[in-house]
């Protein structure tokens, strides 16, 4: 089953999705709709937020694009629900910088409270996969805390869905193929097998220093294939059987409007 | 997640914000890995497994393999409280949009290295205690100028007077509204004396501002 936070017909409902596209919303409504139409507007597909955890150069070929060598422990980063938006929804680039990339990762989403969770428990505590697009802009990388917030924090910057799929539905998570398309043209084309970390490993990571909660995601990092992006592109990520999340790219102007 | 803490959504730390303690590390940070000083505030999260209140217990930390650390450390800061939803502010503008201020204590292991974000050293459950209230903006009538000390056990460890940050509450302010849209009772830690101060198993510590509040935590383990 697949879950999600849409606006449809000026309501905000969560909703289950079928293996036949079928719409259910929390309350038994049968909505008649396409999943693809312009009437459902997509939410960020957690409805509470907690902490995004993000991993930072976790494909060993990503390293090496970056000049990196492959780290020895997860470097792990933190971002906040304004950093959030959702599928068909825009993201911006700001002014006068030369290079924003997209970043598409494999989400796990937490489900269950847990601290000093053990590797082969981790998928427990795990409600489901999502797919985001973890945006960075390399001109304002700093070598302190490394990437800083000036990168990684941004509004927008964070697409996410557009929805979870159960955790039981996906029997390896590290078996995908994940791909990214710049306006119709495939620019990114890995699999999550090449993952340094995976999920279970850096649940047991995180959790020796800290308790995760319901809510909380963990953004897996990008493989090889990363390109510059330009207001008016619009880029998809996609990972097999979980989603393909679509965003198109504004202007800093055009994001804030009356606050530019 | 102490479901009394005073921070809503949000605690953005500033660190190296000591005029001191960054010319103190000045020819470190001309050399690899940073190559050269900051040119923009040092932001870190204490995320919400952190947020802790006053007169709590502060968790004494594990190292990877479950054992206590050796040392941990602390810091104080004056926390400004965001009162409305905060984009793009100018700095002139900038301290209008606070609603009050109060005392961050951000407790970790000790700062070793500014390279990467700090998750391992600073991210443990309880060690963000706020309070031990907010007071009102119109309370403080110059913030730039109040100073923090951190005692431990009755001894005053460290002071810091706000007039010694690199940047002022309203730059803060403003800088970090051009990168996120703050939202009230967002919080911000303006800057920690560059110097920690070291802390034992059963300590009491007091990170008190003059006019804000003083904020009183235990540390466990003992």
């Amino acid at each position: 089953m697949r879950h999600a936070r849409i606006i449809f017909d000026g309501r905000e409902l969560d909703i289950d999705i079928d293996a036949n596209d079928r719409i259910t919303t929390a309350d038994g409504e049968t909505l008649n709709v396409a999943l693809d139409s312009d009437q459902i507007t997509w939410l960020p597909p957690v409805k509470e937020p907690g902490t995004i955890f993000a991993l930072g150069i976790n494909y060993a070929d990503h390293a090496s694009e970056l000049a990196f060598e492959p780290p020895k422990e997860p470097l792990v980063f933190i971002k906040h629900a304004n950093t959030l938006t959702g599928h068909k929804q825009v993201s911006y680039r700001p002014d006068n910088i030369d290079y924003q990339h997209y970043e598409c990762e494999l989400v796990a989403v937490i489900g269950k409270t847990g601290k000093n969770i053990k590797r082969e428990d981790a998928l427990d505590y795990v409600a489901g996969y999502t797919v985001c697009n973890d945006f960075a802009i390399r001109d304002y990388l700093e070598n302190y805390y490394r990437p800083n917030l000036r990168v990684k924090s941004r509004d927008s910057l964070l697409p996410m869905g557009p929805w979870l799929v159960d955790t039981a539905d996906i029997p390896d998570a590290n078996a995908l193929k994940l791909t990214t398309t710049v306006n119709g043209k495939v620019t990114q084309d890995g699999t999550t097998k090449d993952m340094i970390f995976d999920v279970p490993f850096v649940i047991e990571y995180l959790s020796k220093i800290m308790t995760l909660n319901p809510g909380d995601m963990i953004c897996t990092g990008t493989p090889h294939g990363i390109v510059d992006c330009q207001p008016g592109d619009t880029i998809v990520c996609s990972i097999e059987d979980i989603c393909s999340l679509e965003t198109r790219m504004v202007s800093e102007q055009e994001f804030y409007g009356d606050k530019y | 997640m102490n479901k009394n803490t005073l921070v809503n959504s949000k605690l953005v730390c500033v660190a190296l914000n000591d005029k001191a303690q960054l010319a103190a590390l000045d020819s470190t940070f001309n050399e690899a890995p940073y190559k050269k000083p900051p040119t923009q505030p040092v932001l870190y999260y204490k995320p919400r497994n952190t947020w802790n209140v006053d007169g709590a217990e502060i968790e004494w930390a594990k190292d990877m393999d479950g054992n206590d650390v050796d040392t941990m450390v602390v810091g104080a800061s004056l926390g400004v409280v965001i009162g409305k939803e905060t984009c793009r502010v100018s700095q002139a503008d900038a301290l209008n949009y606070v609603e009050g201020y109060t005392v961050v204590g951000d407790y970790s292991l000790p700062e070793e290295t500014y390279y990467r974000p700090d998750i391992k050293g600073k991210c443990q459950d309880t060690t963000a205690p706020v309070g031990p209230a907010i007071v009102a903006a119109d309370k403080v009538t110059n913030p730039d100028a109040l100073s923090v000390t951190v005692s431990v056990n009755g001894e005053v460890k460290s002071e810091l007077a706000l007039a010694n940050l690199e940047r002022s509450i309203a730059e803060l302010i403003s800088t970090i509204s051009h990168i996120m849209t703050l939202q009230a009772g967002e919080i911000i830690a303006v800057g920690f004396a560059g110097d920690r101060v070291p802390v034992a198993k059963g300590d009491k510590v007091e990170a008190a501002i003059e006019g804000v509040g003083t904020l009183r935590n235990t540390l466990g383990g003992a």
